[in-house]
């Protein structure tokens, strides 16, 4: 099992995921969210995509568990890259469909039952090389998502963590530095002692 | 301890050519002066040689009130999110169950079949007479491949089409004849006894290997995957309530003590989340905001 203080450390991420770029409060209106990229950057064609997926995108799952988002990756290096958001309101005005609204344009079962996803999205950017922050205002711009503000103590101690951070990368070096100076002179002692080492 | 050291290197580089052969290491230290070693080098360099410092018998535990403890609901509530815009079924929900233990004795082991399988497209493949009652029994309970000659020319050739073999007690003499060790042993798919591989029963097993899932305790913990990721809360209490039932079973036909340290709920993209035994904490979310799709 992996250390108790290094899991305790790693769920500080927890911080990371309740507060940042990405959380917001999505509409009621809103009923899904999908991306679709290629997994490669690509020089930085794909790059704001795949890291609005892999920051901001768990931040608005945390905020959101009841809206499912998605992501597709195709092949295609020439390919788009995408945001679509599905919506229950707009799809009767858009499609003069008979389904009441929140069923059939609801759709979030699609992953799970393997049956093609038909609606169309209501709102389809096109994200190939967006930053990710432009993606996330893109987002909140169309569906007037309420962007949450951070708990002061919070903050504080995201602060607090970062300072933590910098100091660890230190803290690292130095021991690298002390651990690499012993076994150098170990080694010498040994070479002095006559010891030949296989390496060598 | 710098300067005793930085002496050291040149001198025992001289002396060596001399003594290095007939004297051992300790000796050398004679040469340098002693009170430029520190007392606590020789202490440490003699330390080494005499005493190795005794194991502690039980595996170290660590005070668990200093860690924040989730509720079954919360750690979901986090996991869902960590594993955002990841494909659903290759993504797991899996417990790791600690016990205060010690480092030597019986270990927990066991299988069980969860109440909401996991893994469910395990191919299974039967050795036993195709047109016995015995296979009809397995092809009922959902094995994929059941047979003796066919099967045995079919994994001579290389092809090998199943993730678990099962063998009828009838069909052994033939399957040993048929010197398939060679090709399933590295595999870990030769039936043997003593793998409860080679039943009579053949019908019970298929069964119990078909969502069923095998656990092993290795340095005090038992890790298992506990779900799929499309779970609903209800369907992880259930699973993580007949894994504990059966873990505390097991500890139970045991002579040495285990007692449950600490359980902790993660999954393939997700950190460790510690569960605190509760369904629902104070400001959880409902369990409906959780059930549907990812």
């Amino acid at each position: 099992m992996v250390h108790i203080l290094k899991r305790a450390r790693n769920l500080r991420q927890l911080l990371w995921i309740r507060n940042g770029p990405g959380a917001i409060q999505l509409p009621k209106e809103v009923t899904k969210i999908h991306l679709e990229f290629h997994p490669k950057l690509i020089g930085s064609a794909f790059r704001g995509a795949r890291h609005f997926w892999h920051e901001m995108m768990p931040r608005m799952k945390y905020r959101n568990p009841t809206v499912p988002m998605s992501v597709t990756r195709h092949k295609d290096p020439n390919g788009g890259a995408y945001l679509h958001i599905y919506t229950s309101t707009a799809t009767p005005a858009s499609s003069q469909t008979t389904n009441p609204p929140g069923t059939a344009n609801a759709s979030p079962e699609a992953s799970n039952t393997l049956t093609p996803d038909t609606t169309e999205p209501t709102h389809t950017f096109e994200i190939k090389t967006l930053h990710e922050s432009e993606i996330l205002d893109l987002l909140v711009e169309k569906t007037g998502a309420v962007v949450l503000r951070t708990p002061p103590e919070e903050a504080q101690e995201m602060e607090e963590f970062k300072e933590f951070e910098v100091r660890a990368e230190k803290d690292r070096i130095e021991v690298r530095e002390r651990l690499l100076r012993e076994r150098r002179e170990a080694q010498l002692l040994k070479l002095a002692r006559g010891e030949v080492p296989n390496a060598a | 301890m710098a300067p005793a050291r930085s002496f050291l290197a040149p001198l025992s580089r001289t002396t060596v050519p001399f003594t290095s052969s007939v004297r051992p290491s300790i000796p050398q230290l004679a040469f340098a002066p002693l009170e430029q070693l520190s007392k606590r080098w020789i202490l440490r360099g003699t330390k080494i040689e005499n005493k190795k410092k005794k194991a502690n018998k039980n595996f170290t535990n660590y005070d668990l009130r200093e860690i924040e403890q989730f509720s079954l609901i919360d750690a979901m509530h986090y996991i869902r999110a960590f594993e955002v815009g990841r494909n659903p079924t290759s993504s797991k929900y899996d417990l790791a169950v600690r016990f205060r233990t010690q480092r030597s004795g019986p270990v927990v082991r066991n299988r069980l079949r969860l109440p909401h399988p996991v893994k469910t497209d395990i191919r299974i493949c039967v050795i036993a007479p195709p047109d016995s009652k015995v296979a009809d029994d397995a092809r009922a309970a959902g094995a994929s491949l059941v047979g003796e000659d066919e099967i045995f020319a079919q994994v001579k050739e290389g092809v090998v089409n199943f993730d678990r073999c099962i063998c009828h007690i009838d069909s052994l003499q033939k399957l040993n004849k048929a010197q398939l060790g060679r090709i399933l042993g590295p595999k870990g798919l030769m039936p043997s006894t003593k793998l409860g591989t080679v039943v009579s029963n053949v019908a019970q097993a298929v069964r119990n290997m078909v969502g069923g899932s095998e656990y092993r305790e290795r340095d005090a913990v038992v890790r298992l995957a506990i779900g799929q990721l499309g779970f609903a809360p209800e369907a992880m209490q259930a699973n993580i309530k007949a894994f504990m039932e059966s873990l505390r079973k097991d500890i139970g036909q045991m002579s040495s003590e285990k007692e449950v340290h600490e359980v902790v709920l993660s999954s393939t993209n997700a950190p460790g989340f510690t569960l605190n035994g509760e369904y629902r904490g104070p400001n959880s979310i409902s369990p409906k905001e959780l059930s549907g799709p990812l």
